[in-house]
């Protein structure tokens, strides 16, 4: 136990992604999914023996998908996040990720990071009203 | 005449540097020629005719002949009515919006209409990983890795929103499906968005592209070594140890390739439907 | 040809058939026997197939013959009847008119011009036409109904009384006959060809059929019961129904408790389907998402019923598109949002 909570945070720093085990590719993101905070936040960038975890998705049915807000577990502490991204294919002529992006945001739904650093899938435009800050420091859209 | 032999024989070496499947034949001949060639000279007896012989050798240069997969029918008890409705669909869309000839392994680029783009149009770079679909619905998949993160886009080949279609690098890969990038290192699924098109005489065969890719530590999303995705793409001597790879013949199916039922000859099926649809796209 | 009893005892009726027109099955002329097969359980064969005494040419020729005849008869795609036509109604609210029988083709997608994607299933209108009407006091004294066929079949190994039904209305035999209620000024004279610009891009359906069997299913696929769990300790319980329901005090079980059983091959609607596209020279219609039945079964179409839809099937052609008649039609029809494959991209 000792060896691996010291091995965990030598590999997330080196590796960028697929650091840890991962979910299968079909499931979206749920409760208990790892996930990848790609803002520049200092909450989501420091090393921490454990990866953040979702501790509930605000969505009726318990699934979230890119677009939808979740509860993460991040350094012991609790946070909103904002899905940005996910390895389960979504409709056609959507991006599919590598990886299960989420960006950190405040209560009243602005950004905590101010940069993003992964691209962003562009029908998150959709959400203009409410997150336009966060779409504001979106480096790249896809 | 010495001139001529030079450019006969630079032009064999480019030949070679394609890649055909016959390679080595190529490539033995033109060395051959190149030896003959100052050896001939003294006696002023150049043979410029033998370069025109080489070219002879090869069939005619005619157009290579293409047929997009999503033509030919699955194998099936549906009306052939259906899939000739939809043909003529595909043909009215392929009168308005180019598709080219395109394989698994070639890199693309698309341009889509997005309502939520700047500008209302989205353009993607990527290497094809799949081609899925029959009929009107025909998908393929482009894969990229964009700042770190890949990306793949599931791309409908007749929906509306696509705008152009352009092949940057057309090239087949070892394999039918390039799933297995997923879990290659991402130097192998890496393309510049500002990629210049690579030209290649439409008179030409598509070159394969031999290259083995090399895997991230497992576990893979799939279990690539198994024989029922006969990967020919991955080295796995960087992988995975002998035994492993001889564990994995555990999975193998041998008697799979004498099931008569499974065997479905489109050859004929192709020559008609390429017939068609070039009479309609002649139009 | 399972009835040959039955048919000892109609024999003297389908001589007369015989003497009159086409010959589905040529007797051997052993009428005598016919009384005496009454009272036994042993049925004994009286007819004979209707090759059975011909020369290989002559059934040749016949089946030759008689595809030919009834090709020209679909063709003609007129009314073969000579009298004079029946008066046609214009249409009012409450109207109720005939519906097609089709043949389910497969499904393809369609995308409208926002670039939306929806599914389409293919139903094509094979040699549909009207075979019969029934007057409103014959049939249930609430509304006419027309008997509708469609897709031609081979006239032999038919019985006699099922080809009389066509040859009164001078039609190809049909392999489904089915029943539509009508109003009294939508009925149409027996005989006329359907098509399908019956129904036109816009409107809104209902497809019936039967399902697919699925054979002997257990109460999770066939009822959507939960089951029981993999583990803890079940024994030999993991996909039963459980309990039947309460024990001493009915002391029954309730009619029509979901139980194992045959699942599929029965008839089931699927309403409200729009009709994104029709086809008129190969007599095809575009239902938006999937129609009960496998591919290639007889299903039958006809104005939705839902409400919410009658304010999109008002002035349909009625009581039914004719081809001598006023208009002439595109290949495609279209409704309005749809992408149409030829028109330049769209922004």
């Amino acid at each position: 136990m000792a060896f691996s909570s010291m091995a965990l945070p030598k590999m997330i720093s080196t590796i960028h992604y697929r650091s840890f085990s991962v979910s299968t590719v079909v499931a979206a993101i749920q409760k208990m999914t790892r996930v990848r905070v790609v803002d520049n936040s200092s909450l989501g960038n420091t090393p921490y023996h454990r990866s953040p975890r979702v501790i509930h998705v605000y969505t009726k049915n318990g699934v979230g998908k890119v677009g939808d807000t979740v509860l993460l577990a991040i350094k012991g502490q609790k946070k909103k996040a904002l899905i940005v991204g996910h390895k389960m294919p979504g409709p056609k002529m959507s991006p599919r990720f590598d990886s299960n992006n989420v960006v950190l945001i405040e209560e009243n739904g602005n950004p905590t990071g101010t940069r993003i650093k992964a691209p962003i899938p562009t029908h998150l435009r959709k959400l203009e009203g409410d997150y336009s800050k966060l779409l504001a420091i979106a480096q790249r859209f896809v | 005449m010495a001139a001529r032999t030079q450019r006969a024989g630079t032009l064999i070496r480019l030949l070679g540097n394609v890649r055909f499947q016959n390679e080595r034949m190529f490539s033995v001949f033109s060395v051959r020629l190149r030896a003959a060639g100052p050896s001939d000279e003294p006696p002023k007896f150049t043979p410029p005719a033998k370069p025109v012989i080489v070219d002879k050798s090869k069939p005619e240069e005619a157009v290579r002949r293409f047929i997009s997969p999503e033509f030919i029918p699955p194998r099936q008890r549906t009306n052939p009515l259906k899939f000739y409705l939809e043909r003529k669909d595909m043909l009215q869309r392929r009168n308005v919006l180019n598709i080219p000839e395109f394989y698994v392994g070639s890199v693309l680029s698309v341009t889509t209409s997005d309502p939520h783009a700047a500008n209302n149009t989205n353009r993607f770079v990527g290497i094809c990983t799949q081609r899925s679909g029959k009929g009107l619905g025909a998908t393929f998949i482009l894969r990229n890795i964009i700042d770190g993160q890949g990306v793949e886009i599931c791309y409908e080949l007749y929906n509306p929103r696509v705008k152009r279609i352009e092949v940057l690098k057309l090239e087949k890969r070892l394999d039918d499906n390039l799933m297995y990038l997923r879990d290659a290192l991402p130097e192998y699924s890496t393309f510049d968005f500002d990629m210049k098109p690579v030209h290649l005489s439409p008179t030409q065969d598509v070159p394969v592209n031999e290259l083995k890719v090399r895997m991230k530590p497992r576990p893979w999303s799939k279990r690539w070594e198994r024989p029922k995705f006969n990967i020919q793409g991955i080295r796995f001597d960087l992988c995975l140890t002998p035994e492993q790879m001889e564990h994995a013949q555990k999975w193998a199916e041998p008697w799979r390739k004498y099931d008569m039922l499974k065997e479905y000859d489109t050859s004929s099926l192709e020559e008609k439907i390429y017939q068609e649809v070039q009479a309609e796209l002649r139009k | 040809m399972a009835v040959w009893s039955c048919r000892c005892l109609r024999l003297g009726d389908a001589l007369l058939h015989r003497a009159a027109g086409i010959l589905p099955r040529t007797g051997a002329g052993t009428s005598a026997e016919g009384g005496a097969v009454t009272g036994c359980v042993r049925t004994v064969k009286t007819s004979t197939w209707w090759d059975e005494h011909l020369t290989e040419d002559n059934v040749e020729f016949m089946k030759r013959d008689v595809t030919e005849e009834y090709r020209e008869l679909t063709a003609a795609k007129l009314n073969p009847l000579k009298d004079e036509p029946w008066p046609r109604h214009a249409w009012e609210e409450q109207s109720r008119r005939v519906g097609l029988v089709a043949v389910k083709l497969g499904m393809m997608p369609v995308w409208t011009k926002s670039g939306d994607r929806h599914v389409v299933t293919m139903l094509q209108v094979q040699d549909c036409h009207v075979i019969k009407h029934i007057p409103k006091d014959e049939y249930d004294g609430n509304s006419a109904a027309l008997v509708v066929g469609a897709k031609n079949v081979s006239p032999f190994y038919r019985s006699v009384e099922y080809l009389e039904m066509f040859q009164n209305v001078g039609v190809p035999p049909k392999q489904k006959l089915t029943t539509f209620c009508v109003t009294e000024n939508a009925v149409i004279k027996p005989g006329t060809p359907l098509y399908a610009a019956h129904f036109r891009p816009g409107q809104y359906v209902d497809v019936t059929a039967k399902t697919i069997g699925k054979g002997f299913q257990g109460v999770m696929k066939r009822w959507g019961f939960k089951g029981q769990p993999a583990t803890h300790g079940q024994t030999k319980t993991h996909r039963r129904p459980g309990s039947l329901g309460p024990g001493g005090d009915p002391a029954k079980v309730f009619k029509g408790k979901k139980m194992p059983g045959r699942m599929g091959n029965v008839y089931d609607t699927a309403f409200g389907m729009k009709v994104w596209r029709v086809n008129t020279k190969n007599n095809i219609l575009y239902v938006n998402g999937s129609v009960p039945g496998h591919r290639n079964c007889l299903v039958k179409v006809r104005d939705s019923i839902l409400p919410r839809h009658l304010a999109k099937n008002k002035n349909p052609p009625f009581p039914t598109y004719f081809t001598d008649g006023d208009e002439e039609l595109p290949e495609d029809l279209y409704a309005e949002d749809v992408f149409q494959f030829g028109e330049p991209i769209p922004e």
